[in-house]
């Protein structure tokens, strides 16, 4: 043993603390703006900047990338120069890192607001900004690597672990999810189409609720729990199981995002069988926490930060049941689609991802800022605010989700759907939508009373930004060591090991998927976009209308009887990316255009919808649209999207190409003229009208003869 | 801040080992996954989707009831009581939304109150057009969303109490006149 000093950077840990805060109180202020938009639409102002479909991925990237990505930063900076006894490998990394990170946030928000989107959830942000987040996110893991091997410890803590599957598995997910090909700057067209681009989103949906939202906060409790309580780890053999079990079957378990959907059966089927064997190692973590608090439970009575900790690995216990519980069909076919999901993802998120995030950050604060917390008092409102804001968001949800469910499914004696009209159960579950925003107020309130208390405690807290520390070194390292001891030293190892571990299930799902061809059974008639449909198609993904509608009928017979035929995976071939959604706040669209079915609207019912929804819907909370009327498309840009889909495979001959222009000029001319038969004047080049030209043509091709004469259902 | 061999920065890792319970969890779970998949995938017994939806549409053809009404030969229903519920079918079918609330017409559909049919106004004829529809004309088929019962009550209430009422805002007429 020797004794050395090493600087701690606690700079870098100071501002990725400040915006986590900033960044919190932007998300949790924009989700309480968006679900007020859902119960009141006039707040939607009828303008496209401020309506939800562009606010609400603005709401999920701020609360999962900003909020909680710059708690997990601070989280690791602050732990990992502790637990390796080093500065961190690089400072120049280091403020690359934050500020790389905050542009991105930054632009992210910017560029979603504009309409420039993938549409692909909690992966929206659109090609230059896929490249900026892998660059800086490169420079994290090249740092974190980094710091590993200059440490002064010869075995790494659990914690590390967890930060590592988390830097491997979120690149990974990142790079393949978001390979795209760019049409022009900000808009780009995903390289899968229809089931594939469903399923690597999911692949990576799923599992940024796991590298991102699951495995760097259990890094961050095996950290911060044990100090805050002043306890020991319960049991070292149980982090071992839970971190492999945990990182290599979370990753097979996207699927079950797309149950009774258009994916094959096989595929379906594993995503649920390794759903359900995830429990297990969900709950090793929570069972870990929970046990590391043994003997200490009267310490939580008076401790705000353990109760934080108590009630967030509580959360994280309920949501790991919750999600295997989702995963099986029966469970499944009731709650996809409902606000079951919001509901799911607020006990994540608030509960579990926020809770611990508010433990630490009542611990780091007067830490680092060599303080007491200001006040004991203001914590402990703050714990009991935020439980009832939690619970008060969460309750009305899971209750409008079964009874909208209920009637979705109903049937009359006469065996007709008991209600045809989808916006009825739109109305039945309105009051719940009013009571969540009261929780989010209550929560955002919690917050900022939690901020009240920093900036007092900073206030008269003083910071040492390199905080010089005597640390004892072994200089022998065993040589000895067998199993999980002998790789816990060698990190290399560990990474490689950790990247195989996480690559197999994506592969295994994923590649059959692209190379067997009967995986996705072709249908003849179903041909490309035209040029003008697929400007609409463009617009539909502009506003986000994919966030409240679904493209995507499963076999059942409410829903057969309700938007028609459902979906198979050979009618989406074409479609980079798919637009499937996950989220019936209005009705499916995957029919829209059938003549002949359930849905189907006259051109004047949508322009007349569009321009303002209770002009034919009484009462509707979709946002107005009146813009879509004003707004131009920019056909110079057509040809160089066609060009684009040619490239992925897309049957558009360059002679087709060449003409679109005549093409699109036919086909909107068609349908103004259609319009004007019903009093309605709009100009040929408006987004409305290539957005409604789409919207007829959505799930029309299979009813197709391929002598095109349609038939009846 | 000497650390000892379980020590990583003064927080101390101990051994205890897995409790049971989770371990029985774990295995139970696992073995219920492999039955899961094999049970589908390698015996293919059970029903995987559209076998389950085939089965669903079958079992419902089995009991669903024989509907006798006669689309050509009716007469239309005068008491209050359906017409009062063919008012509620007209607002809730969404009738409204295209051909306005007092059948008055509007940017969507024909007006409903004068003497002008596109599709003829005979009571089977106005029956026919609400039950199969004229999608390319604009009008759905609601043959799925009503039975033939409540389409009459529609059909009743809109040539009984909607035709000859004369509704602020009429749109012009359109088609024949009868």
């Amino acid at each position: 043993m020797e004794n050395q000093f090493v600087n701690y950077d606690n700079r870098i840990v100071k501002y990725f603390t400040f915006a986590t805060l900033f960044w919190a109180g932007i998300g949790l202020l924009v989700g309480v703006i968006i679900a007020s938009q859902l119960a009141i639409p006039s707040l939607n102002l009828g303008i496209s900047f401020t309506s939800f479909g562009r606010m609400r991925p603005v709401h999920t990237n701020a609360v999962i990338f900003a909020f909680l990505g710059n708690a997990i930063f601070a989280g690791i900076y602050y732990s990992m120069q502790r637990l390796l006894k080093t500065r961190m490998f690089s400072d120049k990394l280091s403020y690359f890192h934050f500020w790389g990170w905050q542009s991105i946030i930054v632009g992210v928000a910017i560029s979603l607001l504009m309409g420039f989107t993938t549409s692909k959830e909690y992966a929206e942000a659109e090609f230059p900004l896929d490249v900026a987040i892998t660059i800086v996110w490169l420079a994290f893991g090249w740092n974190m690597i980094g710091t590993i091997l200059i440490r002064k410890v010869q075995h790494l803590y659990v914690a590390i672990w967890f930060y590592i599957a988390t830097m491997i598995t979120v690149g990974v997910l990142h790079i393949f999810n978001s390979l795209e090909i760019p049409v022009s700057f900000f808009k780009s067209y995903s390289v899968y189409a229809g089931v594939q681009d469903a399923l690597v989103q999911w692949w990576y949906g799923h599992n940024a609720v796991a590298f991102i939202l699951t495995t760097p906060f259990l890094g961050l409790m095996y950290y911060f729990l044990p100090k805050a309580a002043e306890q020991p780890v319960y049991s070292y053999r149980l982090s071992i199981m839970h971190f492999w079990s945990l990182i290599f079957l979370y990753i097979w378990t996207g699927p079950h995002h797309l149950l009774y959907q258009a994916l094959p059966d096989w595929v379906q089927s594993l995503g649920i069988a390794f759903s359900i064997m995830l429990l297990a190692p969900s709950w090793g973590g929570m069972v870990n926490g929970f046990l590391t608090l043994n003997g200490a439970w009267h310490k939580v009575k008076e401790n705000p930060i353990l109760k934080f900790f108590v009630v967030g690995i509580t959360c994280y216990g309920m949501t790991t049941l919750e999600g295997p519980t989702l995963s099986l069909k029966t469970v499944n076919a009731v709650a996809h689609f409902t606000d079951w999901t919001i509901a799911h993802a607020h006990v994540g998120a608030l509960g579990w991802n926020g809770f611990l995030t508010f433990a630490m950050l009542y611990w780091l604060i007067p830490k680092i800022f060599n303080t007491q917390l200001f006040s004991k008092k203001l914590a402990n409102i703050h714990f009991w605010v935020g439980t009832i804001a939690i619970l008060t968001y969460v309750i009305p949800l899971y209750w409008a989700s079964l009874e909208q469910s209920k009637m979705w499914k109903a049937f009359n004696e006469e065996g007709f759907l008991a209600n045809p009209i989808f916006f009825s159960s739109v109305l039945k579950i309105l009051p719940a939508y009013y009571i969540r925003i009261i929780g989010g107020i209550l929560y955002l309130a919690g917050f900022i009373l939690m901020l009240y208390n920093f900036v007092k405690t900073i206030s008269v807290g003083k910071i040492f930004e390199n905080e010089k520390v005597e640390i004892s070194v072994s200089q022998n390292w065993k040589n000895n060591e067998n199993g999980h001891k002998w790789l816990e030293s060698r990190p290399v190892q560990f990474v490689i090991l950790t990247l195989i571990v996480i690559l197999i299930g994506g592969m295994v799902q994923i590649i059959p998927m692209i190379v067997v061809k009967s995986n996705i059974p072709t249908i003849s008639s179903v041909k490309p976009y035209s040029p003008l449909e697929l400007e609409g198609r463009d617009i539909y993904i502009q506003e986000g209308c994919s966030n409240c509608h679904s493209q995507m009928i499963r076999p059942f017979r409410d829903e057969t009887e309700r938007y028609g035929e459902y979906s198979k995976s050979g009618e989406f071939v074409f479609d980079h990316p798919f637009l499937w959604g996950s989220k019936r706040t209005g009705p499916d669209l995957a029919r829209e255009g059938v003549i002949s079915g359930e849905i189907y609207k006259p051109n004047s019912w949508h322009f007349n919808h569009l321009i303002k929804p209770t002009n034919v819907v009484k009462g509707s909370i979709m946002p107005d649209y009146p813009f879509l009327a004003e707004n131009i498309v920019d056909f110079s840009a057509t040809i160089s999207k066609l060009k684009a889909m040619k490239k992925l495979g897309v049957p558009y001959s360059d002679e087709f190409i060449e003409k679109s222009k005549e093409d699109m000029e036919k086909q909107a001319g068609k349908l103004v003229e259609n319009l004007k038969n019903s009093g309605i004047n709009v100009a040929k080049n408006t987004e409305i009208v290539a957005l409604i030209a789409y919207l007829q043509r959505l799930g029309t091709d299979i009813f197709v003869k391929t002598d095109s004469v349609s038939v009846k259902k | 801040m000497e650390d000892s061999e379980n020590s990583f920065d003064g927080i101390q890792e101990l051994d205890n080992s897995i409790p049971r319970w989770i371990t029985y969890l774990f295995v139970v779970t696992v073995f219920a996954a492999v039955i899961y998949f094999v049970h589908f995938h390698v015996f293919f017994q059970g029903k995987l989707q559209e076998a389950e939806y085939e089965a669903a549409i079958s079992q419902f053809q089995k009991t669903k009831s024989v509907s006798n009404f006669d689309e050509n030969n009716f007469s239309l229903l005068s008491d209050n009581e359906s017409l009062e519920k063919g008012k509620e079918l007209f607002v809730e079918k969404t009738c409204a939304s295209c051909h306005g609330n007092l059948g008055e017409g509007n940017a969507i559909g024909p007006n409903l109150a004068d003497n002008s049919w596109i599709h003829g106004g005979k009571p089977t004829q106005v029956f026919k057009t609400i039950k199969y529809g004229f999608q390319e004309k604009g009008m759905p088929a609601f043959n799925s969303q009503m039975s033939d019962n409540q389409a009459l009550m529609v059909v009743s209430y809109i040539l009984l109490k909607i035709k000859g009422s004369n509704p602020a805002n009429a749109k012009p007429p359109q088609g024949v006149q009868e």
